[in-house]
């Protein structure tokens, strides 16, 4: 049978084969392992955001019920080695990594020391007598606290809160501003957000002293970075130490980096020779987990008279909190901004400075979409004012911008390559799927009986998906995250499994994955057994972060899965005595074509392990039933979608609803329509969460006023739409297998879609939305501004 | 978030549980659906000695008609308040308020004592109490006594209860037949605490009550509103000056998701829509 033939399973809407797992609470997550002996860990955790340890009083938690050890960073001193996020960046300096707090603390939460009892209770009684004796210091808390003049220096090493700079620049930026007719701009500020995965981070270790095995299972997106680190750090090598990601709740980029509970669960599980562990609770995961965004971006766009960009300029000022994030570092997120702010658009002149500045708040590190959430905010208003100030339509503005197909490849302002991806094919499913013109013209009749104002919102954007070892996943970190390895064998049994080194956490990897092997093989999906999420599954790996996932995953199980087809159909030939161009297979099992000759890969295997003598003896070992491949897609591939919302906003209450929306996107071969749309779907629900929402606050202090999920308001089902997504192949990238990441995209377009529709139902009152979330508080100002100025306005002109 | 240490006792009846608050005083507290409570304890907030758990005074929990007025035990769930169809008829304007408290799982345990006793200045129920003149039903070491709901709260997360003393339930007077009403409240999303609530109450004689939740430190009840309503007999003028004379009447807190400006904002923009609705009932 040819290829185009045989029933495919990329393609179709598998039903995701972890589901009957997932949905009958069948899983097994970090915390559901319950061994007897377990030590719980609690931690004593910083109530001062900036302050000098004086000293540290253990001896009444020590004497406490149940408590077996507590621990300071001092007696951990000789079993944790230290780290630090390395980057080749210029004008970068890496802060420590900080597993237990020294003779500072930086941010409400840190950890300072550490209780191990019977139970996470008696930890936790114990915890909270632990006395630490602080000096404060000024709480830097936000970038104006720690830019003034004479502020209190974070890092005193680093003899300047600015621990991150980087600028972009291309063509020729003065002249293009100097000679445009047009020009919009303004002060754009995204407020800062948390990942808020379901599953809250969790970490247990088990030591086998006989051995001097330690395993670390983990919550964790990253397995083979954290063994890479940990490796580091303990002083051990690989081979006695594994960290295993089991089920895993979410992630959303909190799940990607180190942290210190990971580091001391593991020291302790060895030091104790024990098995320990610690499960986050939601004040630990809403205080500690990396945060995202908090930054003020100011923007202006110049234009010709007919709506062509002439040239962009950005200065970016990024909060990135108390410490560099291991391993991505504290530039990862500000600096993404000005990488995508350019956007899809031909845009012949841009500068993009930006400044890391460290505070007295928690980490910033890598969430869902990293920068280009607000990005595509910044952009995307500024091409909807510039629609606005010639009087275009927004559609049209973008029309006129977007890079053409014959453009291709065309190298942004940030110096990022856009190979052909459907800009315009997606604006315009887009704009077909809401009906765009039919909203319009209901648009214009006015605002409905109840008196709330329609407003559609229109964001387009670009990112660069699976990218490949030619650029660093954070800039100028020294780790490969290009390439990814999959293993694939079968087993004498005939089974065959799959081994990667991403780790899925709920993005349905165990199915597109086996979709993909499936077609290649010939066998059905269920078929394939995927091993991922373990560091012992293949030699190096990293995880699953960026948007990589599919693309190198993907790249990787094709290549092997090839490799292993043409093993299977050699041995089949001898076997059969037919030549390899006859054989086939389908549906696991192997034939002759046009004969009754057929096995099962259950035969072909006994055949090949087990029989002896029915194959040549150097064939066991030049077919060998296991092939490993590496895939490196070397740049990566473009992604890129438009997003229309429409919303409704009632001027008197401020609510605002979203009312439908559309995705139009662009990620190559989609293997797996349903997973993609589901992942679209959570994309999007985060996007308005933090277009909406989503708001970490802290006091001038630096204490943490969003604690609960009471007070960090994540929307829920109710507060979102239904979302329609419209999968559009327009041309397949050079990646193997033609696939584009897909993981992150509906966070990215969401927040520019939602201020533009905000700013659109508002226009009648002549208001932009430059603050995100754009919550009720907010709006009910910006309204009540607006009526006085339009009061003024009114008086002068009389 | 664990609690910190406590011991636990489960009486199985109203007079055991009196026995232990008075044995153990202010060390005491009584768990009923745990709703606000385990919350508390988890955030170590709260450290009582003893929890008196008064889930098997099964006494106390029901809905009952008789002698002019609605009575509800303490330990009626809110689930059960809201498909209650004796409430539905006789006091639709609390079937509509009991819809908004929370979620359904928090609603299957929460009770109507426990959200009276822990008075939350914006929940649902403390701020209808007022609206319909309830009377509490307290028991306590020296007999039962009871309280005009408007002398109960005495501030955010203040009652007139004593430490050892147990809400027995309410009592509600029937409203006047004909008499039309309106709910509106909003909040940021489905089942939070409102931001600012408005419930109104039109009589057929022209009386109006307005109680509101999430605008001050105790669930109001808006007099002079009323007063300016049932005077101008509910005129879209009569609204204006009611939503006036209300904003003075109330002094709103500022809290992390709205402030003081807003609250009184929006109370106004309720009252009016709560009215609208009373009146398009009236017709
Ligand atoms: C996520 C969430 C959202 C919520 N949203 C809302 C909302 O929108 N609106 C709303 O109104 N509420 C809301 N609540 C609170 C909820 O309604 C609670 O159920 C209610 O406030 C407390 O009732 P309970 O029976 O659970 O009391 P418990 O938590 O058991 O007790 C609360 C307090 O009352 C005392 N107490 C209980 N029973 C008695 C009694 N019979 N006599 C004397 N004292 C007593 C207890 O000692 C304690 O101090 C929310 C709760 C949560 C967790």
């Amino acid at each position: 049978m040819s290829e185009t033939q045989r029933p495919k399973s990329v393609g179709a809407r598998v039903q995701r084969l972890e589901d009957p797992r997932l949905l009958a609470g069948r899983g097994r997550f970090t915390d559901d392992h319950r061994a007897p002996d377990t030590l719980h860990l609690a931690f004593r955790r910083s109530e001062e955001a900036h302050a000098r340890i004086l000293a540290i009083d253990t001896a009444t938690a020590a004497a406490m019920p149940g408590v077996v050890a507590v621990f300071t960073a001092a007696d951990l001193a000789g079993e944790i080695r230290p780290v630090r996020a390395e980057s080749r960046m210029r004008d970068y300096y890496a802060t420590e990594f900080v597993a237990l707090a020294t003779n500072k603390v930086r941010y409400v939460g840190e950890a300072i020391a550490v209780v191990a009892a019977e139970s996470r209770y008696l930890a936790e009684d114990a915890a909270a007598e632990i006395e630490v004796d602080f000096e404060s210091l000024p709480p830097l808390g936000d970038t104006d606290a720690a830019l003034a003049e004479g502020a209190a220096l974070l890092h005193e090493e680093a003899a300047s809160n600015v621990i991150a700079r980087r600028e972009f620049a291309r063509g020729e930026v003065e002249e293009a501003f100097f000679a445009a007719p047009h020009r919009v701009g303004g002060r754009f500020r995204m407020h800062r957000k948390t990942p808020a995965a379901i599953e809250n981070r969790a970490y247990r270790a088990e030591f086998d002293p006989g051995r001097g095995h330690l395993t670390v299972h983990s919550a964790t997106q990253v397995p083979g970075l954290i063994r890479d680190a940990l490796a580091e750090i303990l002083d051990l090598p690989g081979s006695r130490l594994r960290v295993v990601a089991g089920d895993v709740g979410g992630g959303f980029g909190g799940k990607a980096s180190l942290y210190p509970e990971e580091v001391v669960v593991a020291a302790l599980a060895r030091r104790l020779e024990a098995t320990v562990k610690w499960t986050g609770d939601r004040l630990e995961d809403l205080t500690t987990t990396s945060q995202a965004f908090d930054e003020v971006v100011e923007a202006e766009l110049a234009f010709d008279g007919a709506g062509r960009l002439l040239g962009l300029t950005a200065e970016v000022v990024g909060d990135v909190g108390a410490y560099s994030i291991y391993p991505w570092t504290a530039s990862l997120e500000p600096v993404q901004v000005i990488s995508f702010l350019p956007g899809p658009y031909r845009l012949p002149a841009y500068r993009g400075a930006v400044r890391a500045v460290a505070t007295n708040k928690p980490p910033m590190g890598p969430y869902r979409g990293v920068g280009r959430p607000v990005s595509v905010f910044v952009m995307e208003r500024l091409i909807d004012m510039a629609a606005s100030k010639l009087g275009l339509d927004p559609v049209e503005m973008r029309r006129r911008n977007l890079v053409a197909a014959d453009e291709f490849p065309y190298r942004a302002g940030s110096g990022l390559m856009w190979d052909r991806s459907g800009f315009h094919e997606c604006l315009e499913a887009a704009v077909a799927e809401i009906d765009y013109a039919g909203r319009r013209a209901a648009q214009s009749a006015g605002p409905g009986a109840d008196g709330r104002l329609i407003g559609i919102g229109v964001a387009s954007y670009a990112e660069l998906t699976g990218i490949g070892s030619r650029i660093s996943a954070a800039p100028g970190m020294p780790i490969n995250t290009g390439t990814e390895t999959a293993t694939i064998q079968l087993d004498s049994t005939g089974a065959v499994r799959a081994a990667f080194g991403i780790a899925s956490h709920g993005q349905g990897l165990e199915t597109t994955l086996a979709q993909v092997i499936a077609d290649e093989l010939g066998v059905a999906p269920d078929a394939v057994e995927i091993v991922q999420g373990d560091s012992a599954a293949v030699p190096h790996g990293t995880g699953t972060y960026a948007s990589r996932s599919t693309v190198l995953a993907g790249g990787a199980a094709i290549l092997s899965a090839r490799g292993l087809r043409e093993r299977i159909v050699q041995v089949a030939a001898l076997l059969f005595e037919a030549a390899a161009d006859d054989v086939e297979i389908t549906d696991g099992i192997v034939a002759v074509a046009g004969t009754d000759r057929r096995m099962s890969f259950r035969e072909l295997a006994k055949a090949f392990y087990s029989e002896m003598g029915r194959l040549p003896r150097e064939v066991r070992d030049e077919l060998a039933l296991e092939v490993t491949r590496v895939y490196d897609p070397f740049f990566g591939t473009t992604t890129s979608a438009t997003h229309i919302a429409v919303v409704a906003v009632d001027p008197e209450t401020c609510e605002v609803e979203v009312l439908d929306y559309a995705v139009a996107e662009d990620c190559g071969r989609v293997i797996n329509p349903a997973i993609v749309d589901g992942q679209v779907h959570g994309g999007v629900a985060q996007g308005i969460g933090a277009a909406l929402f989503e708001e970490v606050r802290h006091d001038a202090d630096g204490q943490c006023l969003t604690g609960s999920f009471v007070d960090y308001v994540v929307p829920s089902a109710a507060e979102i739409p239904a979302i329609s997504v419209t999968h559009v192949e327009s041309v397949l990238p050079a990646t193997e297998g033609g696939f584009r990441g897909m993981g992150e995209g509906g966070t990215i377009g969401a927040t520019g879609a939602i201020a533009n529709a905000v700013t659109d139902a508002l226009r009648p009152l002549d208001i932009d939305i430059m603050e995100l979330p754009v919550t009720p508080e907010r709006l009910f100002r910006l309204i009540q501004n607006a009526k006085i100025n339009a009061k003024t306005k009114e008086r002068d002109e009389t | 978030m664990k609690p910190p240490p406590f011991d636990y006792a489960r009486p199985e009846s109203l007079e055991e549980a009196l026995d232990l608050l008075a044995r153990h005083g202010d060390e005491a507290k009584l768990l009923a659906g745990g709703q606000s409570l385990m919350a508390m304890l988890n955030f170590r907030l709260l450290a009582p000695a003893i929890l008196v758990d008064i889930n098997r005074l099964d006494r106390l929990a029901g809905i009952e008609e008789g002698d002019g007025r609605l009575s509800i035990g303490a330990l009626t769930r809110h689930h059960a308040l809201e498909t209650s169809d004796l409430v539905a008829e006789r006091l639709p304007v609390l079937h509509a308020a009991m819809g908004h408290v929370a979620h359904l799982a928090i609603r299957n345990r929460g009770t109507v004592g426990g959200s009276l006793a822990h008075a939350d200045p914006a929940a649902e129920l403390p701020a209808m109490m007022c609206l319909l003149d309830a009377t509490l039903r307290v028991a306590g070491p020296a007999g039962t006594r009871e309280i005009s709901v408007h002398d109960f709260f005495t501030g955010a997360l203040e009652t007139a209860l004593g430490d050892d003393e147990i809400l027995l339930g309410i009592d509600l007077p029937s409203l006047p037949p004909g008499t039309a009403w309106g709910f509106e409240e909003f909040s940021r999303r489905a089942g939070d605490f409102a931001l600012a609530g408005v419930a109104v109450l039109v009589e057929p004689t022209g009386a109006v009550r307005l109680a509101l939740l999430g605008v001050d430190e105790t669930p109001v009840r808006a007099r002079a509103a009323e007063a300016e309503l049932a005077r101008g007999a509910l005129s879209d003028a009569a609204v204006g000056q009611a939503v006036e004379a209300l904003r003075a009447e109330i002094s709103p807190l500022d809290d992390l998701h709205a402030g003081a400006d807003y609250r009184r904002h929006l109370a106004g923009v309720l009252t009016t829509r709560a009215l609208a609705a009373a009146r398009a009932r009236l017709a």
